[in-house]
């Protein structure tokens, strides 16, 4: 009995503990990503963006994804790595239009893949 | 991690619902609730492992959160006999001393044919070499042996009208027809309707049992040199 009921209270504590740390690892992740992406936006927008620039953003993400492999799916993941190079691409060539959608898409996923994580209806079911 | 837990949460208990209500022929030695996360454990941990786009956490969460309600789950259960008898189910009484009870079985969606099964399984091969037989809520038989069994059965019983309803193939065995099983039953004061079990043997040994009856241990005509 004491057995079962401590193993019990280990297990409701690392998930606990999993479920905090899964919410606010990704929460934060997404909000510097978020930061920089619009640091980006607004250069775009005023078409004084470079390679560089979108590089920055690249470099952050790709540190970032090492530790959102674990939590997000992979596929995701796959899907933001596309639209990070395809900027880089679009603002090497001035394709300054092109390149803020491309950087609205990319803050449209960072917005949304936390969201996924929220307990709502939507999500359960 | 939350969205998997409460996603794992819903799934088991419609599994525990479903499986309650599937009876007992679902299940073999487990409770349904073991029985469940034996099902879903499987998949759990198969699917991360197999699926290289899913992060391996998904399994790990999903598997200990099934952990955490199987402990839950049998604390819950062993707190009184109410909720025992929700979540696992009540043992049945399927043969007593007036025979096979029909509304037993059906009540844990068996048939009659099912019950020989486990019965034999058991080592009996009449429905008379038991006082009594319980299905277990895990779903295993248990049976109270009839003192006067005979020990050396001289051929298997076969199962002739199963809850009302003839079964051709084996009457073919007896190479009867079926006015001569209905001329049988009449003098008996039965239908083929109220008659809820009748095994023949190859020695004529029969077992019948009209409903609401007690079960009786009655000789059939067999044709001569007749044997199984």
């Amino acid at each position: 009995m004491v057995k079962s009921t401590l193993s019990m209270v280990i297990v409701a504590l690392i998930l606990a503990a999993g479920i905090i740390y899964e919410t606010t690892f990704i929460r934060g992740e997404f909000r510097e990503l978020t930061v920089a992406t619009e640091t980006l936006y607004d250069k775009i927008e005023d078409k004084s963006a470079n390679e560089n620039d979108v590089y920055v953003l690249q470099k952050k993400w790709v540190s970032a994804k090492e530790k959102l492999h674990a939590f997000i799916s992979h596929n995701e993941i796959k899907e933001f790595d596309m639209w990070i190079a395809e900027t880089v691409k679009l603002v090497s060539a001035s394709m300054w239009d092109e390149a803020l959608s491309k950087t609205e898409v990319i803050l449209e996923l960072e917005e949304q893949i936390p969201k996924n994580f929220k307990v709502s209806f939507a999500n359960i079911f | 991690m939350a969205l998997i837990c409460i996603r794992t949460l819903i799934i088991f208990l419609i599994l525990v619902v479903v499986m309650r209500l599937m009876g007992k022929r679902q299940i073999g030695e487990m409770q349904p609730f073991e029985f469940i996360i034996t099902l879903i454990i499987a998949d759990l941990a198969c699917i991360p492992m197999a699926d290289l786009s899913t992060p391996l956490i998904y399994g790990v969460a999903a598997v200990l959160a099934l952990f955490l309600l199987h402990q839950l789950f049998t604390l819950i259960e062993q707190s009184g006999s109410l909720p025992k008898k929700v979540l696992s189910g009540t043992p049945a009484v399927v043969i007593n001393k007036n025979g096979v009870d029909m509304n037993e079985l059906k009540k844990n969606n068996l048939g009659l044919d099912d019950l020989i099964e486990s019965m034999r399984a058991q080592g009996y091969f009449s429905l008379d070499d038991v006082d009594y037989a319980i299905f277990e809520s895990n779903g295993r038989l248990s049976a109270f042996e009839n003192s006067e069994r005979a020990k050396t059965p001289s051929s298997m019983p076969i199962l002739i009208i199963n809850n009302g309803k003839l079964l051709g193939k084996n009457l073919k065995v007896l190479q009867d027809d079926e006015e001569k099983l209905h001329g049988f039953l009449s003098t008996l004061g039965a239908t083929l309707k109220n008659t809820e079990a009748l095994t023949v043997d190859g020695e004529g040994r029969a077992y019948f049992k009209k409903r609401r009856e007690k079960f009786k241990i009655i000789n059939y005509p067999l044709r001569q040199g007749v044997k199984w």
